[in-house]
């Protein structure tokens, strides 16, 4: 938001002690951690002990062992694949709140973004329960006749993490694209349905390429959550359900090898920073502003 | 004006139905169990009970996990409220190395909370800080901290200038005029600028599980719990939890859904 003419910004001075109050907590605890962070990455580990030495061997280890790749590019796969079932189910979802009208639309926004506010940990242990041999997912599938027994497709392997985070993940998705569809300016789709378009033709034409900026958000809100979460592969991947921040995690738990867990931390963050910056890059609304 | 419904509103209204049923499932299985009792891993649905209720009154680890993940919420909530509406005080209508330190207060929150917690366990073993409640306050901080300071930036960017022009006019002093009119303005953002920043704190896991010493979290606790299996004082648990976020977040609403909003829905 920008403020001109009365509504200029109100100035105040500062005096250094404020300042350098102000400055104190990101630097220390943020930028300082992170930077070292970062240096760990180029150390190594001897014996259990850390060589404050500088080298590229995690590096290296990161890109020719035949473990981390594999599991690196399987981890990508897995969140992109949310972050498109996610899209899929949020879509139609917000742009049905966008044909609501006045208190209904925000009242059905705000039902809807509830969850996010939830204890995380709570929602994944339920959501484990859910999909679990014994639970509700298998009962009605076994109820409806679509399987003969409880079936283990569900809970510790992949599906389930994909399950799992789509489900924790899906409100991140609605939000962007429900602000996307509810900045489309009426007048084009009043214009669009005078000149003979179909809806079906409106929606292709118009509203569709209006969102995809929305959309770009979304997946890269989407995306870069589920990459980053560790709790969910922990609680419901099982043995078969190994993701690559498991992997990290371990070389800080039972490897202790913290050098090396910092370098695969860089390769992580790399994907997440990507992500961010493609998510910017084509989620910028153009083109909606009359 | 009400159009007959079609098939594609009526096929779109299906699929939110859908995703809010999805939404809410892991919410309302845990609140629903924690009124049946549970044996061998499975809920007795035939017998209603409040029992699970009472073994968690007497579940001492969880209580005192409890009053540990308010102590750091309190802390939290504190640090971050001060520190974050120092900032944007700091930063409102001022461009040098803004971006830059604005980029800092919200890494944290953007980057996955694993990294923070591993480079902030990395940072407190190098300056030889012990894993503590502390250190728990400290990476619970930094990660709240960009939403308070967005919270009252906001706010802060929509209060004009006249007023504080007034009040110079009318002879405060700074301070006068920083505890008499800037403060009030501010009141709501930070008063919903801290709730949300309690409610992220006492949910966040994974930075606490990194850098916390002996003493555990409520969601640390759980997960810790979680792992061994169902327990059926984990759903009363989770069901009081589940009422008490929801108190806070219609709290945060009231404080920080803006005018119009609230103006178009009464």
């Amino acid at each position: 938001m920008k403020s001109a003419g009365l509504a200029r910004p109100v100035a105040i001075r500062w005096s250094p002690l404020v300042t350098a109050l102000a400055f104190a907590l990101p630097v220390v605890f943020v930028l300082v951690p992170l930077a070292i962070f970062l240096v760990y990455s180029f150390f190594s580990v001897d014996q259990g002990q850390i060589v404050y030495a500088p080298t590229l061997a995690n590096y290296l280890r990161f890109f020719t062992d035949p473990v981390f790749l594999p599991v690196f590019w399987r981890t990508i796969v897995l969140c992109l694949s949310v972050a498109v079932i996610s899209i899929l189910l949020a879509y139609p979802t917000a742009y049905f709140l966008t044909t609501l009208r006045g208190r209904w639309r925000y009242a059905l926004l705000m039902l809807l973004m509830v969850p996010l506010l939830m204890s995380y940990v709570i929602k994944i242990y339920a959501i484990r329960s859910i999909l679990g041999l014994n639970g509700f997912l298998n009962k009605a599938l076994v109820g409806l006749g679509i399987l003969a027994e409880p079936s283990t497709l569900f809970v510790f392997n992949m599906n389930a993490i994909l399950l799992t985070l789509t489900l924790l993940l899906i409100p991140f998705a609605i939000l962007p694209i429900f602000l996307a569809l509810e900045r489309i300016p009426q007048v084009l789709l009043r214009a669009s349905d005078d000149l003979g378009a179909s809806s079906l033709q409106t929606f292709l034409r118009i509203t569709l390429p209006l969102s995809l900026p929305g959309v770009a958000s979304a997946a890269s809100f989407v995306f870069v959550l589920a990459i980053g979460d560790f709790l969910t592969p922990q609680m419901v991947g099982g043995i078969s359900g190994f993701t690559f921040g498991r992997i990290l995690y371990s070389q800080f738990g039972t490897a202790y090898n913290w050098p090396f867990g910092a370098a695969l931390s860089v390769a992580l963050a790399v994907v997440v920073i990507v992500a961010i910056l493609l998510g910017e890059r084509f989620g910028r609304n153009r083109g909606t502003s009359l | 004006m009400i159009a007959a419904p079609r098939l594609s509103t009526i096929l779109l209204a299906a699929i939110t139905v859908l995703v809010a049923a999805l939404l809410y499932s892991p919410l309302f299985v845990p609140i629903a169990s924690s009124f049946f009792p549970v044996a061998r891993g499975e809920v007795d649905w035939s017998s209603p009970t409040v029992e699970t209720y009472v073994a968690l009154a007497g579940n001492h680890e969880i209580l005192a996990a409890l009053r540990t993940t308010l102590v750091v919420g309190v802390c939290t909530v504190v640090l971050s409220v001060v520190s974050g509406t120092l900032l944007a005080l700091y930063y409102h209508g001022r461009r040098a190395g803004r971006s830059l330190l604005q980029f800092i207060v919200f890494l944290p929150f953007l980057m996955p909370p694993i990294i923070s917690g591993l480079a902030l366990l990395i940072f407190f073993r190098e300056i030889g800080l012990e894993r503590s409640l502390l250190t728990v306050v400290i990476g619970h901080t930094v990660f709240v901290l960009a939403i308070v300071y967005r919270t009252v930036l906001t706010r802060l960017q929509s209060m004009s200038r006249t007023l504080v022009e007034a009040s110079y006019d009318l002879g405060a002093t700074k301070w006068q005029t920083f505890w008499r009119v800037i403060l009030p303005n501010l009141s709501s953002a930070t008063v919903g600028g801290a709730i949300l920043a309690f409610a992220l704190s006492f949910d966040e896991t994974m930075i606490t599980i990194l850098v916390t010493g002996t003493q555990t979290t409520l969601p640390v606790r759980l997960w810790a719990m979680m792992r061994l299996g169902f327990s059926p004082d984990i759903n009363a648990l989770v069901a009081l939890i589940l009422m008490f976020t929801i108190l806070l977040c219609a709290l945060a609403a009231r404080f920080l859904v803006p005018r119009q909003i609230a103006t178009q829905r009464s």
